[in-house]
């Protein structure tokens, strides 16, 4: 009957009574190693892998997420940056290009032994009538009228009005351009004459003579104004018309008029120099 | 029987979620005691021997997880389900600040049990951590148990249509839910 009415009550109290002697147990054996303990913690173990796995996956998709709200901002950050490097990189770009045709210039003086005076380009006029160029470089600077203006890999064309600290160039393409020259392969003679967009055209060449297409056109040196050998250009058409006693020789120029950005005039060739070197005695 | 059955699985999911949650959120510096507001849950809502078998396990699991003293958190949840038993007599669990108040309370009570256990058995003194553990835990553990409480008096509602609290526990034997 006592134990009847009072059940709930020792219930709790023995169940108390447990808890303490369970906590009064593990006080004293303070080792570490329980059965009970070690099967609580291998149950907990797969349970805990799952979680990880699941809460590292999750962490991973907010990171992303966080990662994607800066993300905007970063691609601004980026944006400056590339347009900065850009900037840089064209600079960096046109400094590269600029030594690759000063070099090419450079080469030209060491291949011909020639005293040259390098100019730039600063401003050109290809009218209909007249192919010519204006250069930053003047009579200061010792350039003189028909002085030869070259560009790699050949000849560009003459000064014909030269100021102070300005020069003009009339370009090998214009049509009151003329130089002596000579096919390279067979040493015909000829004069090459300016023809516009269409090139130059090589007159007064025998239609007995032998021209192919491909030939090397180079100057002749027999008119004083251009030193001999310098590369002209190459023959695209060779015309052997029915009336007539010459070849109709057309030559396209080594040099492209259209991007010339710095020329060398030449100034004195070999022979001049050693002249300079070794005053008369 | 199916409860008794889950139940060892229940809490070992439920510790080990608590812990990797508060390694998350805290990093070490709070634990995040799920299993205290589920002990106080079960003092509202189940019978005595149901949620004395529950605090009993939860206790023992959290003690085995958290590596502490084998019966430590079992003695001190078995005191929080039997002190949440007796005062669902009193309180109706419907009332979301008083359930928050005296979650607080038991989260205090909790600390409190676990500076004199420390105090006495292995002399170290836990005083230092009240104000930068204990009250921010206590002050989680009423938020959560809040939380906690609405959301299974939600489910409840959905799985029942009613809530389970028993006739015994209406809180009408002192501070009224009703209004």
């Amino acid at each position: 009957m006592f134990f009847k009415n009072y059940r709930t009550v020792i219930l709790v109290g023995a169940v108390i009574v447990a808890a303490l002697v369970l906590l009064s147990y593990s006080l004293k054996r303070d080792s570490g190693e329980s059965v009970v303990k070690n099967l609580a913690l291998e149950a907990a173990a797969p349970v805990q892998k799952i979680f990880s796995a699941a809460i590292k996956g999750v962490d991973n998709a907010w990171e992303r997420y966080v990662h994607l709200v800066g993300l905007v901002e970063e691609n601004r950050n980026l944006k400056n940056k590339i347009a900065g490097l850009q900037t840089d990189l064209i600079l960096y770009k046109e400094g590269y290009q600029e030594a690759q045709r000063l070099q090419k210039l450079l080469s030209l003086q060491e291949e011909h032994q020639y005293e040259f005076i390098a100019a730039r380009v600063i401003g050109r006029e290809q009218a209909a009538l007249s192919k010519t160029i204006w250069i930053d470089k003047g009579s200061a600077s010792g350039l003189k009228p028909g002085m030869p203006v070259l560009a790699p890999p050949g000849l560009v064309g003459r000064l014909t009005d030269v100021s102070w600290h300005s020069s003009k160039v009339l370009l090998l393409i214009d049509e009151n351009s003329n130089a002596d020259v000579l096919v390279q392969r067979t040493r015909v003679q000829g004069i090459v004459r300016g023809a516009g967009s269409r090139g130059c055209v090589v007159r007064y060449v025998s239609k007995m003579e032998d021209v192919k297409e491909g030939d090397l056109i180079v100057t002749s040196g027999l008119s004083n104004i251009f030193p001999k050998g310098l590369l002209v250009g190459r023959v695209s058409h060779v015309g052997h018309m029915d009336v007539g006693l010459f070849l109709q020789i057309r030559v396209v120029p080594f040099v492209d008029f259209t991007t010339l950005e710095e020329v060398m005039v030449l100034a004195a060739d070999q022979r001049n120099i050693s002249q300079k070197k070794k005053p008369a005695k | 029987m199916i409860y008794y059955l889950l139940l060892p699985f229940v809490t070992i999911g439920l510790v080990v979620l608590q812990a990797t949650l508060a390694d998350i959120f805290f990093s070490g510096w709070l634990t995040l005691e799920l299993s205290l507001v589920v002990v106080i849950y079960a003092g509202f809502r189940l019978e005595l021997m149901q949620g004395m078998i529950l605090a009993l396990m939860t206790g023992f699991v959290f003690d085995s997880v958290s590596g502490s003293f084998l019966g430590l958190f079992t003695l001190i949840y078995l005191n929080i389900f039997l002190l949440s038993f007796f005062v669902s007599l009193r309180i109706a669990s419907e009332k979301l600040y008083l359930v928050a108040l005296f979650s607080l309370i038991c989260s205090l009570i909790e600390s409190f049990m676990l500076i004199l256990l420390y105090r006495y058995i292995f002399e170290f003194d836990m005083m230092s951590n009240v104000l930068m553990v204990f009250v921010p835990q206590a002050l989680l553990v009423g938020v959560l148990s809040a939380g906690f409480f609405h959301a299974m008096r939600k489910a409840e509602g959905l799985m029942y249509g009613k809530t389970i609290q028993s006739q015994q526990r209406t809180g009408t034997g002192g501070i009224s839910a009703k209004a």
